[in-house]
């Protein structure tokens, strides 16, 4: 276990490398100057061409990769040209607010379906089969975005139940943080009333987050159920008189979790990316909005680590997937 | 004696999207304490259909049962629910099943399914430390080399012949008074087959089991069987005992069966073959369904023909029975009565 953990991790060292030339040429081939961005509105010529050199943006680009990663190797994200403030500091910052709200998300995506995905499975083509294969489509088929605008317009501006947008209400004190994660650090804190607020907050903006995913984990879950329960050790444990519902919630969703697992990192990834449209709509601060704004701007540093540190942390929660599985998988566990 | 599991004309049908299967038509079959059954017949021919149907194993839909009873020791099981079938099974009939490789849960130690089956068995009265005791019990019985070590394996990390043993034992740990084995040795090699089949006579000896044996090879069930019924097309065309399906067979269908079977001074060219396929169940020929690879066959197999006693304990449906009649006599014969 130990062996594979540690392999994964070299392997991720590479990737992110990999990850890294990608980006890294992307950026720099995009229209832009930076050295004019960096310069402002109002700089002239000599000045724009005294910041490019001394930036480093008048070399070829293999030299500045390698100074680049030099500098990441030394644990320097550098700073934003537009508005000069270091980038591990913005990461900081913006990236708990990130992970709170996919987390919240993903956990309201696996909390609701997979047992409905179980549900529709056991009452194939009944009516609820039905209403959830509905609710499963449209997860698919409604933009998150427009979602999300749906949901403030209603929920939130017409019937006033749920906040507009932000992580708090606007006279509630932040709490101290700890890990930067609002609900998390106020409950750390004993601060519940400030919890309940977090979590409040991120009701809307995680509905509409969670939707697609949620839409995919019950079509996947309930596509393996069927499978499963169609199997012969069902069968057996049927004909030993075992009861339905230990053969579905314990024999049958032990094999059919398995897949669904995997549905889940890839969701989880793809969540982690995807917060910006839902984080520009309720106007929350996380990465996303960050990423969006730097990459309108053409700022390098900014869009650089954001993109290395969603990867890493794809790669890591694709990594504990992967645990997951040999913890659940016998045949799994034995490979490694 | 009175029967222990008593099958009175048996009909059930699988709704398909091409329309009506009719899997099982009109099957009759009892069996009494103590005995071991054969049921023979090709693949398809609806054996297992047969025997999961009468124990509420068969989904629904897209299967239904059209008509017939299933009793078992006097108590009527078509109609239980789910619950009540669930008392039946496991705790008076037990099954086990062809492949030993997809019988038992990958992801769950043989052991823990041994003790969950041991518990439902019991209807939950019996607590897990006892449910081990028993998994033990019968993991020795089975001859299992090393029972501790089994019971803490995982299903992959053991051989064909051990997890049907496993799956024996678990059937057998309740001591129920039927046993069904659907093709219990199909999967596994010659030498594997033998050592399972040998178990099972002792077992079934020991234990004073009945016996309902699935198979499509006569020799398996020639060394653990005495009565063999044989299937053909979800009817039983022949009911006998084992000498007399072996030296005086009557249905065709039964002989070619017969001529299938190797045998140790015969050249392996010289096996016989049934020239044609199953008919369409879908629309099933109403008289003889198996007229229609029949060499014998005559204008009286279209109509039906029922299952008849020719000897004692010796039921043949064909025309070629001794003392056949068609219906059509028969027919005219009841009139005459009248």
């Amino acid at each position: 276990m130990l062996k594979l953990i540690a392999k994964r991790m070299g392997l991720m060292v590479v990737m992110l490398l990999g990850l890294a030339v990608i980006t890294f040429t992307i950026a720099n081939v995009a229209p832009g100057d930076p050295a004019r961005l960096a310069a402002g509105p109002d700089a002239n010529q000599a000045m724009v061409e005294q910041i490019r050199v001394e930036r480093g943006f008048d070399r070829p680009l293999p030299v500045r990769f390698v100074l680049y990663v030099d500098q990441l190797l030394h644990g320097d994200f550098g700073s934003s040209v537009y508005t000069g403030r270091p980038v591990a500091r913005d990461i900081a910052q913006f990236l708990p607010a990130t992970v709170e709200l996919v987390l919240f998300s993903i956990s309201i995506a696996i909390v609701l379906g997979v047992p409905l995905g179980v549900i529709a499975a056991v009452r194939q083509n009944k009516p609820i089969d039905h209403a959830i294969r509905l609710l499963s489509v449209s997860g698919v088929a409604l933009p998150m975005f427009w979602l999300g605008l749906m949901l403030q317009w209603y929920l939130a501006l017409d019937l006033g139940l749920f906040p507009l947008g932000g992580r708090l209400g606007i006279f509630t004190d932040v709490p101290e943080p700890i890990t930067g994660m609002i609900s998390i650090d106020a409950l750390l804190r004993g601060q519940f009333a400030v919890a309940g607020e977090a979590l409040w907050h991120m009701v809307l903006p995680a509905t509409a987050l969670s939707f697609p995913a949620l839409a995919a984990i019950i079509r996947v879950n309930r596509a393996e159920m069927l499978e499963v329960l169609g199997r012969d050790y069902v069968t057996n444990a049927r004909a030993q008189g075992i009861g339905p519902w230990r053969i579905i919630a314990v024999y049958s969703l032990k094999n059919a979790i398995l897949p669904t697992l995997a549905m889940i990192g890839l969701r989880f990834g793809w969540m982690l990316g995807g917060t910006v449209l839902v984080e520009g709509v309720f106007d929350f601060p996380g990465l996303g909005l960050y990423a969006a704004k730097a990459a309108v701007s053409s700022d390098f540093e900014p869009i650089m680590a954001v993109t290395l540190t969603l990867g890493a942390a794809f790669m890591l929660i694709n990594l504990v997937i992967d645990l997951l599985y040999a913890v659940l998988d016998p045949r799994v566990r034995n490979q490694i | 004696m009175d029967s222990l599991l008593d099958i009175r004309n048996l009909s059930l049908v699988f709704d398909t999207f091409d329309g009506t299967y009719h899997a099982i038509d009109d099957v009759s079959l009892s069996l009494k304490p103590g005995e071991a059954l054969g049921l023979v017949g090709e693949t398809g021919c609806g054996k297992s259909v047969l025997t999961r149907a009468a124990f509420g194993l068969v989904p629904s839909p897209p299967a239904r049962i059209t008509q017939g009873s299933v009793k078992l020791d006097g108590m009527e099981l078509l109609g239980l629910t789910d619950r009540a079938l669930r008392q039946v099974r496991g705790r008076q009939v037990a099954m086990i099943f062809q492949d030993p490789m997809t019988y038992l849960n990958p992801v769950f130690k043989v052991g823990t399914q041994l003790v969950d089956a041991i518990r439902a068995q019991h209807g939950g009265a019996i607590d897990r430390k006892a449910a081990r005791e028993i998994a033990l019990d019968m993991l020795e019985k089975v001859h299992l080399p090393n029972p501790l070590r089994q019971f803490n394996s995982y299903p992959h990390e053991l051989s064909g012949g051990m997890r049907q043993r496993i799956l024996i034992a678990m059937a057998l740990a309740a001591r129920p008074k039927l046993l069904i084995a659907d093709e219990p040795t199909t999967a596994l090699d010659v030498t594997i087959q033998a050592q399972i089949l040998d178990l099972m006579a002792e077992l079934v000896d020991d234990m004073n089991l009945s016996m309902i044996m699935i198979s499509h090879d006569l020799g398996v069930v020639a060394q653990v069987c005495s009565r063999v019924a044989v299937m053909y097309a979800g009817k039983i065309v022949e009911d006998a005992p084992i000498r007399e399906i072996f030296e005086t067979p009557v249905h065709p269908y039964t002989k070619g069966l017969l001529g299938a079977l190797p045998h140790p001074f015969r050249p392996a060219d010289d096996l016989e073959s049934i020239p044609g396929n199953l008919p369409d169940l879908l629309d099933p020929p109403p008289g003889c369904r198996f007229a229609g690879r029949c060499t014998f066959r005559r204008p009286e197999c279209d109509a039906p023909i029922p299952l008849a006693e020719i000897a004692p304990r010796h039921s043949v449906a064909c025309v070629l029975r001794p003392g056949a009649v068609t219906p059509a006599v028969a027919a005219t014969k009841d009139l005459n009565h009248a």
